[in-house]
């Protein structure tokens, strides 16, 4: 398959898009959007499997990536941008995220969203994402990677606010999409001082440029220095890591295949992209890479406590998908890019499947998503629990599952990188990451315990997203909220059909039980020969490393990466029997364990009180600036004029008195100038 | 085509004429129609016939005018003038169909507008100082009337401060125009007599009266500030902009379409015709001033509009913040920023002219147009919300939309100027940084906009709406599409600028 089909990927679901579009005016056609959407995703993948062999044998000569021009973009002057796309390994895996993962999702809910209103809206939206984060992952520039940057965050915007009859669910959007643009703007000026570094802004340009820095030894300006951090703040934004993660929590208010989708697979995960693509810049600044580890394994435990004491579902794994991008993050600040990766690639699987079956679950309990409000589902639900139950191991950690593999790669990472560095820095992140990593199996199984094990149980929720009726006489004017009350409601949870919703999410779990042991090996050598393998002296100091780390450990008997995987093997059985001891076989217990923290538990359920101290420190002030600014418009810019043109009106009015048409009055006048002239003209002469 | 250039000019002042002796309402409409597409027509042939290759001023004809002081009638195209010309016939023929609910004295109203129209060619098209500053003062009268006759309750105040303003900028180009008249007859090549060819009065002759050190190098400075002020206040540029707000919430929604989406466009225009060609050593000199004008239009139009309660005025105010993105873009004198300067200008006269008309599709139903009493209106009418959101974001600057290209080649450019010589560097990221922050600004009002009026609830009064018709959906389509064409394929317009800003931007550029 030649490369140059490349080119379709993003431009396809761009189509299906335009076509959902047409499909949501023409109300009759709407059915018809499903299909459409699913296929041109599931175009892209067949096209990316095609073309991979192109891709990952070319590396043996040097020439690292290939670029496909489609068309020239801007060209004026010294700035040259194309739509041009960059396909080397790492490109490839992400397609096979996006493309896979979107596929299954799309297919899932194209049964879960039947019978809403906004069917077809929802699908052309799906479309346009898909496009946009293609065209993120392709970009051979970094211009283009902001398009698809933003393309991504409007797409989110839309989809948080695809209810948007509802006040919380448009909030949540505008507080999504503005938090991004903060991250955003140090993107922006990251991509301005590299255009005015470099004079350019494609990848390959910059790798060059970059590369010189590295043979010459020349001493990097601090400009230069100044790029990683400002793009940092940009991936921050993009996958929810301190200080800017707060979006994601609410950003749940959106259907929840968009969840799956785009919160918790593809979209989120295009920070650690970014930095992954642009390693060889980020090696420029030797503190910037540090920064980044740190911030992941904090946002990594931060989230993972909070999410200890969260009763709703899709938020706890919200929660979990800040940790779990935590790692990520943690990895690619080591130059563990293959971990940082892999851990991507494993976390869509059995993130995407585990918001689906929490999707499942809602759907069945008329949105319904408080923990304390279900209990013992096994029985109505046995599928969903099962894949359910899948997705939780891989996540915690299992041995064996996903999530051990690609986890374990990291911690053993850094853990390696703090003992051949006697760096204490490193061993404390591997610690706090190892200690994250039983917090995660602890409130996973708890979610789990919860849902499905101990007595039934269980309180129905307001909305009518499986009741095809009730949506399709909700008037326009009623929100999806205040139409389920009005039907009383007495279906009981049911199971979902095995086509089109239980299918895909047989295939995520699968993934998340077995890409770990199936994708180890590929995505080391696939990562190894990308952009964003290490290069030149550090590739060479880390293979002097690798000679010391055999000798180095932590358990007798074993080399340091199986005693690491020992450990987490342990931590996470030890989450999970804790959880099962708490939430399933003695829940009592768990009661009195929160009553006795209880200021700890109210400090986490209310999420550090972070939105709060946000509000009272950045919104409320910037809202009274602008009223300042307008009172000054008003007040000072409006006044001046106002005095401009009062003066020649006082004027006027000053010397209307002697305009009076009195004769005598004039004749004084007339003497005083012909006077005045008379003296002028003599003091002249002199 | 000189001839067909020519004509093109003045086709709109023959409709002007036929409108006023229409027998009906109906006919002066149809009348303003066909003249609006007929000149659209005339412009796409002459785009199509234009030289890209060979860029520079193209179709050009002369005829002496006033002898005595040495004025001639001097029209012609080029690369800087082409873009904005089909620009404003595309958005003419969307005016004249947004105008066709206008019942209140139609045909004087077509007549005016047709009027206005011949003035804003002849300022684009104009290669003769005292020509241009006839056509400059031409598209002033109607505006005054068609604002002040068709305007909302505080038309006659507004009208009238719209008047003074432009009026007061065009005194300051009055006086340069004098000065030109005594200092151009001693130009090397003039012959003894003023200059007043645009172009003879960029040449290097000229440049060595107005050169650093020069003989009249201290009118250079002067010219320069007063030419800058005449189209500051045209663009506009805080702080003189108090003008547009006014002129915005009280004009129709046509004529605010036009006026956001072409009279702005004639100052940064005139800008990058006069002011920076004519004057480049001062230019040079004053960057970090204008540039800072620039920057704090940015940011104040921005927190402006995030305090409005009025929706128009809202609108209004993100122009003032996107024209400084063109004041920016120009002032810090490179390549990038003067391309970005530009594309902005026409990606905002497509955007604004859209946002106008989103908002008067409302007002003309609900008479009012306070964002609190609004919301909903996207699941009333779900076709216009998304064309809405379209032009909403575009405006934001979107990527992929046409408002992205010139924001980032702007801001781009600013950065790219640090390279101008030390002295500055601090002042320079300090900009670029403000300037960048603006952007989040901008997301920040027209969320919060489109969260107020378009999402939640509809309110009950819109009830007895009408629908959208299919006349406006026909418009908006239009806008719609090419707020996404013009992103994506942003190659249209520097195809056809390229040639000409090589040889404008050789004498602008820092050595």
């Amino acid at each position: 398959m030649s490369l140059q089909l490349a080119k379709l990927i993003p431009w396809l679901p761009a189509l299906s898009a335009v076509v959902c579009g047409i499909c949501c005016i023409k109300r009759p056609l709407r059915k018809l959007a499903a299909p459409v959407c699913v296929l041109s995703i599931l175009a892209g993948f067949v096209i990316t499997l095609g073309i991979q062999s192109h891709v990952t044998g070319h590396h043996e000569g040097g020439a690292v990536g290939q670029t496909v021009t489609l068309f020239e973009w801007v060209h004026a002057g010294s700035f040259h941008v194309d739509m041009a796309y960059y396909l080397d390994p790492l490109t490839i895996v992400m397609l096979f995220v996006v493309t896979g993962i979107g596929t299954l999702v799309a297919l899932y809910a194209s049964g879960y969203m039947a019978g809403d209103r906004g069917y077809a809206r929802f699908f052309a939206y799906v479309s346009i994402f898909i496009f946009a984060m293609t065209t993120l992952v392709l970009a051979d520039n970094l211009v283009l990677l902001y398009l698809g940057w933003e393309g991504v965050g409007l797409c989110s915007y839309l989809l948080i606010g695809f209810y948007y009859q509802k006040p919380s669910a448009v909030a949540a959007a505008k507080k999504a999409f503005i938090v991004n643009r903060i991250g955003d703007l140090g993107f922006a000026l990251g991509i301005f001082l590299t255009f005015h570094h470099f004079g350019q802004v494609t990848y390959t340009d910059i790798f060059n440029a970059a590369a010189l820095y590295h043979a010459h030894g020349v001493e990097v300006p601090w400009t230069v220095q100044l790029i990683p951090y400002l793009l940092m703040l940009g991936a921050f934004g993009k996958s929810a890591q301190i200080p800017l993660y707060v979006w994601l929590p609410d950003a749940m208010e959106g259907p929840t295949p968009v969840s799956a989708l785009i919160h918790a697979a593809t979209m989120v995960t295009a920070g650690v992209y970014m930095i992954a693509r642009l390693t060889p810049l980020f090696m420029l600044s030797p503190g910037a890479l540090e920064l980044v580890a740190i911030v992941g394994c904090v946002t990594a435990l931060f989230a993972g406590t909070i999410a200890l004491c969260q009763y709703d579902i899709k938020r706890i794994y919200a929660y979990s998908t800040i940790s779990q991008l935590g790692y990520m993050f943690l990895g690619v600040g080591v130059l563990c890019t293959s971990g940082a990766v892999f851990h991507l690639f494993t976390h869509a699987f059995f993130k995407a499947l585990l918001f689906l079956t929490a999707g499942s679950v809602m759907h069945a309990l008329a949105g319904q998503l408080d923990l304390r409000k279900m209990s013992g589902l096994r029985r109505k639900m046995p599928v969903t629990c099962w894949l359910m139950f899948a997705g939780c191991l891989a996540l915690a950690g299992f041995p064996f599952t996903a999530g051990f593999y690609s986890k374990d790669e990291i911690l053993a990472a850094v853990m390696e990188k703090g003992l051949t560095e006697h760096s204490a820095l490193y061993i404390t992140l591997a610690v706090l990451g190892l200690f994250t990593a039983f917090l995660t199996a602890f409130y996973t199984f708890r979610l789990w315990f919860r849902v499905f094990m101990g007595p039934e149980k269980y309180e129905m929720g307001e909305e009518h997203h499986s009741d095809e009726d009730s949506h399709t006489t909700q008037d326009a004017a009623h929100g999806s909220t205040s139409g389920g009350i009005e039907v009383a409601h007495h279906h009981e949870p049911h199971e979902m059909p095995l086509f089109p919703m239980n299918l895909p999410l047989v295939v995520l779990a699968a993934g998340a039980l077995l890409a770990g042991v199936l994708g180890h090996r590929w995505m080391a050598h696939m990562i190894g020969s990308s952009s964003a393998a290490v290069v030149s002296q550090v590739a060479e100091h880390g293979e002097a490393a690798t000679e010391t780390t055999h000798h180095l450990t932590l358990l007798p008997g074993v080399d340091l990466h199986t005693s690491m995987m020992i450990i987490s093997s342990v931590i996470a059985v030890l989450g999970i029997v804790l959880a099962a001891y708490y939430h399933w076989l003695n829940r009592p217990a768990a009661d009195r364990l929160a009553s006795q923290f209880k200021g700890l538990v109210t400090l986490l359920a209310n999420k550090y009180y972070i939105d709060e101290i946000n509000d009272a420190v950045i919104v409320k002030p910037l809202n009274l600036l602008g009223q300042v600014f307008f009172a000054v418009d008003q007040l000072i810019v409006m006044g001046l004029v106002q005095f401009v043109g009062f003066v020649p009106r006082a004027l006027g009015l000053s010397i209307q008195p002697t305009q009076q048409g009195k004769l005598q009055g004039y004749g004084l006048g007339m003497a005083a100038g012909a006077a005045i002239i008379a003296l002028l003209v003599v003091m002249a002469m002199h | 085509m000189p001839t067909l250039l020519n004509l093109m000019i003045f086709t709109p002042l023959i409709g002007a004429l036929l409108c006023l002796v229409a027998p009906s309402k109906q006919a002066a409409k149809s009348i303003a129609l066909v003249v609006s597409v007929v000149t659209l027509a005339m412009s796409l042939v002459l785009a199509a016939q234009y030289d890209y290759h060979a860029g520079g001023v193209q179709f050009e004809s002369a005829m002496m005018w006033i002898k005595g002081i040495n004025v001639e009638y001097r029209t012609g195209m080029d690369g800087l003038s082409l873009p904005l010309i089909v620009l404003t016939t595309a958005l003419s023929v969307l005016v004249v169909a947004a105008s066709w609910n206008i019942e209140k004295m139609t045909k004087a109203f077509m007549a005016l507008y047709l009027f206005l129209y011949t003035g804003m060619l002849g300022v684009f098209l104009s290669l003769d100082m005292v020509l241009f500053y006839v056509f400059f003062e031409v598209s002033l009268l109607p505006m005054y009337f068609l604002i002040g006759i068709w305007g909302g309750p505080r038309k006659e105040y507004a009208a009238i401060k719209f008047f003074l303003y432009t009026l007061a900028g065009s005194i300051c180009l009055l006086v340069v125009m004098l000065g030109l008249y005594h200092i151009t007859p001693n130009a090397a090549d003039s012959g003894g007599k003023p200059i007043w060819n645009m172009m003879t009065l960029q040449s290097d002759s000229v440049h060595a009266l107005f050169a650093k050190g020069g003989t009249y190098w201290v009118f250079a400075q002067w010219a320069f500030w007063l030419t800058l002020v005449a189209f500051l206040i045209k663009l506009p540029a805080v702080p003189f902009h108090t003008w547009l707000p006014d002129a915005h919430v009280e004009a129709p929604t046509p004529i605010s379409m036009i006026l956001a989406g072409v009279l702005l466009k004639m100052g940064g225009y005139a800008m990058m015709r006069i002011t920076w060609p004519f004057f480049p050593d001062s230019a040079r000199l004053f960057w970090v001033c204008v540039a800072t004008l620039g920057v704090i239009a940015i940011i104040y139009g921005a927190l402006c509009a995030m305090a409005q309660s009025d929706w128009k005025k809202l609108v209004a105010y993100s122009s003032v913040s996107h024209m400084g993105y063109v004041t920016l873009g120009l002032a810090v004198l490179t390549r990038t920023g003067f391309d970005g300067a530009y594309f902005q200008m026409i990606a905002h006269g497509i955007t604004s002219a859209m946002m106008f008309f989103m908002v008067g599709v409302v007002y003309e139903r609900a008479h009012h147009r306070e964002i609190d009493r609004l919301g909903g209106i996207w699941l009333k009418w779900p076709g216009y919300g998304g064309w809405s959101l379209l032009c909403f974001f575009a405006g934001m600057g979107l990527p992929g939309l046409c408002g992205f290209i010139g924001e980032i080649m702007v801001l781009l450019g600013t950065f790219e100027a640090v390279g101008h010589g030390a002295g500055h560097t601090t002042i320079v990221y300090t900009l670029g940084v403000l300037a960048a922050f603006g952007v989040v600004l901008t997301a920040g009002y027209i969320l919060w906009m489109f969260q107020r009026v378009y999402m939640g609830l509809p309110k009950p009064d819109y009830d007895h709406y009408e629908p959208v018709n299919t006349r406006e959906y026909a418009i908006m389509t239009v806008l719609g599409v090419l707020a996404l064409v013009f992103g994506i394929v942003p190659m249209i317009v520097f195809h056809a600028t390229g040639v000409t800003f090589n040889h404008l931007f050789a004498m602008l550029a820092v050595q």
